[in-house]
């Protein structure tokens, strides 16, 4: 059975008259990275929050058709319930710091205590998930101390440390500068490599080739495509949904170093150069 | 010419950590982006420029006059500043009036204001938002917004600090619109940037900074393929110079049309 | 970074206590100074409550709030010299301001109490950490949202400092003076509070979506990091504090 399923999503905001999803319907399997992308107001942010349980839960308005989550469906069960299932990393990292705790220790056993984790467990977890996310050396800091690239591990940190079975990411680099963001994503591709299922939002398309399994194409709350990154980011018209293919896809383009069999474009330099080498 | 003028400026917060020290930088007529780590001082350096820091030594002028006694307020007839968050800024209930309120109190009449505040708008593609209030749009919106709310003061100098963050390809290629028109007004143009692409992209000069200091500045083709320099400030290259070297091309790509021209001709 | 708690890290018996026992003097010896309103006795629990300061090794820490207070207590001295309603008794004067031995003596025992409050409340803030007294509290009952507005109000109060020079720095650029005479400050007040508030909220926002993606509204039953400490003496001393107020109480109706 797939981690996510997704059966003809559909949501507006309170006061609001145009629906954000329309007609989402897909399915997620375990073990995946699906990327999602468009432009701004295509609702991949919204569409994150139903998966998370936020939409319905946390803001109200319309909603039809149903999100299941690790066979939770996620409308009928409360978020805390659906947070130890599918957790959720957003751009800001600074407001994803409680304030609740004055180290980096106690920021990432919040959630465990919420859970009602026994303490005795709770010690290795914290340290396990420290160090993967590489801010062990910092744990007896405050994490209002720390640089926006080292906040946003933390926060992944806090939310992997519940153990979920989905890591939904929301654009966690946008604000982070190029080292920040470079440790982030080390951090991506160590949770792709362990097999952990990542929803990933980004901008830039580079990142999405790399790591995505499949991608899916949003335009105004419409699910335009899902498929893998090569088809994607193959498509002609993908610029008519505000999105760029990677550079060098487009490249390949011009050139049109493409794969024989399939005709479609590489998405990553490493393919492109065996392509180019092919011919 | 050398429109802006840094000369031996020596800044710090605290006694024990300096920012900067005798660092000298002249900003002509061509379009720069500053790049570095956060802590490299970009943003300590902007301010500066814009009279909300003072430094503890050095001069400042623009066009030979100085202007290191003027307060950010005075500043702001000559020297535009468009902030990261726009959330920092905006507080009127609608677009129009928040565009209009820099332009009222450098002096502009209502009349101006308003005539400045709307070609603004038109120039970000706001527009059709005029009478909306800024916190019904959504956040890459309200960046607009502030970079409206600058571009109305009509400065001579208009610095951005990380205009693109947040944005998708439609907003970025819209900024970059906006640089390219600003230039051809005879504004100069300077952008704090994390996106290396954005800045191969589109800016003609690049100024590396790491720890307070400047380790690279020249033109931007000259400044990418230092892939050595470029790491010690903890930076990458722009993907397109990036597949360059990994196909083997030593020489300059910033620009994806030429790397396409290259391989065209090599063929 | 500075943080709003004003806790001192030192070793001392009184940072061992249970935080509800400083809280229970606190209450006690606020209250013995109404039930026993008298200079002797209230000198008396200000000599035992500056003790304490200086066992807890925060004596000096504790002299700027107590200065701090020095307003509060000037002002009750003025007014109670000068205007008490029982002023018969003209003690001396000052050119036309006259003291009276009536009203000075209820100005020294509201004085006191005011020391007896703030040496107390000292010692209590100064030598508690103050994550580990609201962890007490939510464990004794108390609401662990209640807990957590404390503790984030204390933790986010200097990031909005920050959030303010931003707002400052970004409104000056578009030509508002915030230094000046009172007209100019004045008018720079919307464009700098509208922003304050706006981002605040907004930051409400998000933080409560983290909040809610930690399992904030969990209806499980909550366990903590921290090993609830062991505190020595604990029953005894709060025993001996309520012994003293019984006894203060049974003084007063009796003596």
């Amino acid at each position: 059975m797939s981690v996510i399923e997704v059966e003809n999503l559909k949501y507006r905001y309170p006061d609001t008259t145009t629906l954000v999803l329309d007609d989402l319907s897909f399915s997620v399997e375990k073990g995946e990275c699906l990327g999602i992308v468009g432009e701004n107001t295509a609702g991949k942010s919204t569409l994150c929050y139903a998966l998370a349980g936020l939409v319905p839960h946390f803001y109200k308005g319309a909603y039809g058709g149903k999100v299941t989550v690790n066979g939770l469906v996620v409308r009928e069960h409360e978020i805390a319930t659906i947070v130890e299932n599918i957790g959720l990393v957003f751009e800001n990292p600074f407001s994803q710091m409680t304030g609740a705790k004055q180290t980096v220790y106690g920021e990432v056993a919040f959630g465990l205590e919420n859970m009602g984790l026994p303490r005795k467990n709770m010690h290795t977890r914290i340290e396990k998930y420290l160090k993967l996310l590489d801010v062990y050396s910092v744990k007896d800091k405050n994490p209002f101390d720390l640089s926006g690239g080292q906040m946003q591990r933390v926060a992944i940190a806090s939310v992997l440390a519940m153990e979920p079975e989905v890591l939904i990411l929301d654009e966690p680099t946008s604000q982070l500068d190029p080292q920040g963001s470079k440790d982030v994503f080390k951090v991506i591709e160590q949770l792709t490599g362990k097999g952990m299922t990542i929803i990933l939002v980004e901008h830039k398309m580079e990142q999405i080739a790399q790591y995505a399994d499949r991608v899916l194409l949003l335009h105004e709350g419409k699910q335009i495509d899902l498929d893998t990154p090569e088809k994607i980011f193959s498509r002609l018209d993908l610029k008519e949904f505000g999105v760029r293919p990677p550079v060098v896809t487009s490249i390949a383009q011009a050139l049109t170093i493409r794969y024989p069999d399939t005709q479609l474009y590489p998405v990553t330099i490493q393919e492109f150069k065996r392509l180019e080498e092919m011919k | 010419m050398n429109r802006f003028k840094l000369k031996d400026i020596a800044f710090s917060y605290s006694p024990d950590v300096s920012i900067f020290e005798g660092l000298d930088l002249t900003f002509d007529s061509q379009t720069t982006a500053i790049v570095g780590q956060n802590g490299a001082g970009k943003t300590t350096l902007v301010k500066i420029m814009k009279g909300l820091l003072k430094p503890s030594k050095g001069t400042l002028s623009i066009d030979g006059e100085s202007i290191a006694d003027q307060t950010a307020a005075q500043l702001a007839k000559r020297v535009g500043l468009v902030f990261q968050n726009p959330n920092d800024q905006i507080f009127k209930t609608n677009v129009l009036e928040e565009v209009m309120f820099g332009p009222l109190n450098i002096g502009f009449s209502r009349f101006e204001a308003e005539k400045g505040a709307r070609e603004a708008l038109k120039k970000v593609g706001l527009e059709s938002k005029v009478s909306d209030n800024p916190y019904d749009l959504s956040l890459s919106e309200r960046k607009l917004i502030a970079l409206a709310s600058i571009l109305a003061m009509d400065t001579e100098m208009v610095i951005f600090d990380e205009p693109t963050t947040g944005q998708d390809f439609a907003g970025k290629e819209k900024i970059k619109a906006i640089i390219n028109e600003l230039k051809a007004e005879g504004k100069l143009i300077l952008c704090i940037l994390h996106d290396m692409d954005f800045a191969a992209d589109v800016f003609e000069r690049t100024v590396v900074l790491n720890q307070g200091e400047v380790i690279l500045d020249g033109q931007t083709r000259d400044v990418f393929p230092e892939k050595n320099v470029l790491e010690k400030a903890y930076l990458e290259q722009p993907y397109v110079t990036q597949i360059a070297q990994a196909l083997g091309y030593n020489d300059s790509f910033i620009h994806e049309s030429e790397l396409v021209a290259f391989l065209n001709n090599k063929k | 970074m500075n943080t709003m708690t004003l806790y001192v890290e030192r070793n001392s018996p009184i940072h061992r206590l249970d935080p509800l026992v400083k809280l229970l003097y606190v209450a006690a010896s606020i209250l013995l100074t109404y039930i026993l309103p008298e200079p002797l006795y209230i000198g008396g629990i200000l000599f035992v409550t500056f003790l304490l300061l200086i066992i807890g090794k925060v004596f000096r820490n504790s002299l700027p709030i107590v200065t701090l207070s020095m307003f509060l207590i000037f002002s009750l001295v003025i007014v109670q010299g000068f205007f008490h309603p029982d002023n018969v008794t003209e003690l001396f004067a000052i050119g036309p301001l006259v003291f009276y031995e009536e009203g000075l003596y209820v100005a020294l025992v509201l004085v006191m109490r005011v020391l007896v409050m703030v040496g107390a409340f000292s010692l209590l803030i100064l030598t508690t950490a103050t994550d580990e007294m609201v962890e007490r509290l939510i464990k004794k009952g108390m609401s662990p949202k209640i807990g957590h507005v404390i503790l984030s109000v204390l933790q986010l109060i200097p990031q909005m400092r920050a959030t303010m020079v931003k707002i400052t720095d970004a409104q000056r650029s578009r030509g508002v003076e915030t230094e000046g005479d009172l007209l100019t400050r004045v008018k720079a007040f919307f464009p700098l509070i509208g922003p304050v508030v706006l981002n605040s909220l907004n930051e409400t926002k998000e933080r409560s979506i983290a909040l809610e993606m930690r399992g904030f509204d969990s209806p499980m039953k909550k366990t903590f990091l921290n090993e609830a400490k062991q505190y020595p003496h604990n029953k005894l001393i709060a025993g001996l504090i309520t012994g003293i107020v019984i006894l203060g109480i049974v003084w007063r109706v009796f003596g």
